[in-house]
């Protein structure tokens, strides 16, 4: 099942590949990705599966909630904002 | 107009090198040590660390200044310091960056970079140390102003500590580091502070009031956290028998009567049965890692569980609570003030803590490595520290050994770092230099840093190495014994050197001993020394490491010694 990650993040040098890059190694595939920056605030839009059934992505929500340029993330399947 | 008429000016912050700005910054921090090596790129930091008050410990390979810093954050709980030059300086930093990562330690890399017009066109030394660090890191800097130097350090520092720790790396071109500039004054948002959650504290006193067999299941977030105090009170005001990971251990002293030991995969049958039997499991800092729970599935099969962590992105990541509780540790315990009526379940704990204590009788007369660590720890006291390698020993210290306080141990508990044990005895020593500070380490992970006893000798470090050699990899032998039919495979290392030679050729006193009667002398030695020693001990090669999880086990189906 694919689900969507919107995630607000104060732009920074590589700050969009950590992210990405913590996706994809906590066992999700990234399917459809999109961005956009204004002044001093980003959004990214990432799809992603997970690789194996057992990976919740509330989870991964937290993790990338951790990155220091992240200010925050919400999740939605099936179209319903969560 | 001459400046004289202008005497404002002399208000103005002053041009300073980038490199200077860097000397002042960690200053600023209260940074004492520094571990490095220079190389070209770096070179302008290093012109400008003389003079300054920050002593620079020359290692002889960065991986070393690496694993010294992690220990060094581990015991002071401020963050460690590393620098190395661009390129290979940069990549042999790269272990001990992923071992302070995965093991949550606050540490500050610096790597020297080429010169910014240079990035990007494979100049000599040049890799994009940035990018091959993102996974390992908290937090990385590249530094593309030299007027951000100090605003860029000092939230280095800032992040390292915070919430839960770990590395940050600043890669510093060097024409940034050459060119001088005028920082501007730089502030950062006050830290919220987080709101506990009472309805959930609330629910977690009422599982524990009406708990029959719960069970306290601590690790590394305890020292994270500087939570040893609440958690000790809360371990004696609930009456509840306690396990720790392997990180963990020294939350509780080994030696409390409700502290039933290490649990998983070489933890104690008692502690294992318990988590086996608890019908609530109070998870506290700690994040069922597979070499705690075994096959997860089996883990406290019939407990519920509360989860309290620093870090929220734990809790529900491998098992979902029924309480999950984030935020301080030790406000949160605190909170928690239910006693639970376990009297006989707690007695049923300690008699099975004593029913499988380790026996230290074995047969014949070569060193018991064992008997050995017990009674070294028991002489040298709460005073000690202990740091390992990695490998049967380390399994045997954390079994044998005695810990008052989680710093006494220091692990490398996540990445599992052969080469840590001396590195990290240095950093323990410069953190804590009344400790005694003791490496056990194994024939295979001391080779790994060997070049390390020239830092030692240099700097008189009196660090006392404990060499358990068996002429093999102990424990890949051992799985390869136990697991893969005896198919014995490039574990021989019978053609070591004669580690009391090598010793003295760095100039450090050394000796041996292969037989049981020497370990009372041989101990009283090592720690009479005043400075740095060796004590090589021969053991047995076939010797295993028990009890052991079997693989995709659960934790009950422990295998025992023989004897």
């Amino acid at each position: 099942m694919t689900e969507r990650l919107t995630i607000d993040f104060t732009p920074a040098e590589g700050a969009v590949v950590r992210m990405i890059g913590l996706v994809e190694r906590r066992g999700y595939v990234v399917r459809g990705l999109a961005m956009n920056e204004q002044a001093s605030s980003a959004s990214l839009t990432i799809d992603v599966e997970p690789r194996d059934p057992s990976r919740r992505v509330q989870v991964l929500s937290q993790q990338l909630g951790r990155l220091v340029d992240v200010t925050q993330v919400s999740h939605s399947t099936n179209g319903t904002v969560a | 107009m001459s400046s004289a008429a202008q005497p404002t000016l002399t208000n103005q912050p002053q041009s300073v090198s980038g490199a200077r700005l860097v000397v002042e910054a960690l200053e600023r921090e209260g940074v004492k040590h520094v571990f490095g090596y220079p190389g070209g790129a770096i070179m302008p930091l290093y012109d400008a660390l003389t003079g300054s008050s920050l002593q620079h410990i020359l290692v002889r390979h960065e991986q070393a200044a690496a694993l010294a810093a992690d220990a060094y954050g581990r015991v002071t709980g401020r963050p460690g310091v590393c620098i190395a030059t661009s390129g290979p300086g940069a990549t042999n930093l790269v272990t001990g960056i992923a071992n302070a990562f995965l093991d949550s330690v606050p540490m500050v890399a610096i790597t020297g970079q080429v010169a910014s017009p240079l990035m990007g066109t494979d100049a000599f030394q040049e890799v994009d140390i940035f990018g091959i660090t993102l996974p390992i890191v908290k937090h990385s800097f590249l530094v593309r102003n030299t007027a951000d130097i100090p605003r860029i350090f000092a939230e280095a520092f800032r992040i390292a500590t915070s919430g839960r720790p770990g590395p940050v790396l600043i890669d510093l071109p060097k024409d940034i580091s050459v060119i001088a500039a005028s920082p501007e004054p730089f502030e950062f948002p006050a830290e919220e502070e987080e709101e506990l959650d009472e309805g959930a504290i609330a629910v977690a006193n009422a599982f524990i009031a009406g708990a029959q067999s719960p069970v306290l299941y601590f690790g590394g977030g305890i020292p994270i956290a500087r939570a040893e105090r609440a958690l000790r009170d809360f371990a004696n005001r609930s009456g509840i028998p306690s396990v720790a990971t392997l990180k963990g251990l020294g939350g509780i002293p080994t030696d409390e009567p409700n502290f039933i030991g290490m649990l998983g995969m070489h933890g104690t049958r008692a502690a294992n049965i318990a988590i086996d039997n608890c019908d609530l499991l109070i998870c506290v800092g700690a994040r069922f890692d597979d070499r705690a729970t075994g096959k997860l599935d089996s883990f406290a099969p019939r407990a519920r569980v509360i989860h309290i962590d620093g870090d929220p992105a734990e809790i529900g990541k491998l098992r979902v609570p029924e309480v999950a509780i984030s935020g301080d540790i030790s406000a949160i315990l605190d909170r928690l003030s239910a006693k639970p009526s376990i009297a006989e379940w707690a007695r049923q704990c300690r008699s099975q803590k004593e029913m499988w204590a380790a026996r230290y009788d074995a047969p014949g007369a070569g060193v018991y490595a064992p008997a050995l660590l017990k009674e070294l720890s028991e002489a040298a006291g709460d005073k000690a520290i202990f740091t390992c390698d990695v490998g049967q020993h380390q399994m045997w210290v954390a079994q044998h050994c005695r810990f008052s306080r989680p710093q006494a141990h220091l692990t490398s508990g996540g990445l599992g770092t052969m080469g840590y044990g001396v590195p990290a005895g240095m950093g323990a020593l410069l953190a804590e230099p009344e400790a005694v500070v003791i490496t056990v380490s194994g024939d295979g992970s001391f080779m790994m840093n060997v070049q390390e006893l020239a830092t030692l000798r240099r700097y008189r470090l009196p660090l006392k190495i404990v060499l358990i050699d068996n002429s093999q990899l102990g424990m890949v032998r051992q799985w390869q014994e136990l697991f893969f039919e005896e198919n014995f495979s490039e574990i021989d290392l019978s053609d070591n050197p004669d580690f009391s030679e090598v010793a003295h050729a760095f100039g450090i006193e050394a000796f041996t001993i292969d037989h049981r009667s020497e370990v009372g002398p041989g101990i009283q030695r090592l720690l009479r020394t005043s400075g740095p020693i060796l004590m090589h001990v021969r053991i047995d090669p076939r010797e295993n490491v028990w009890p052991l999880v079997p693989p995709n086990s659960s934790n009950v189906q422990m295998m025992e010694k023989g004897w």
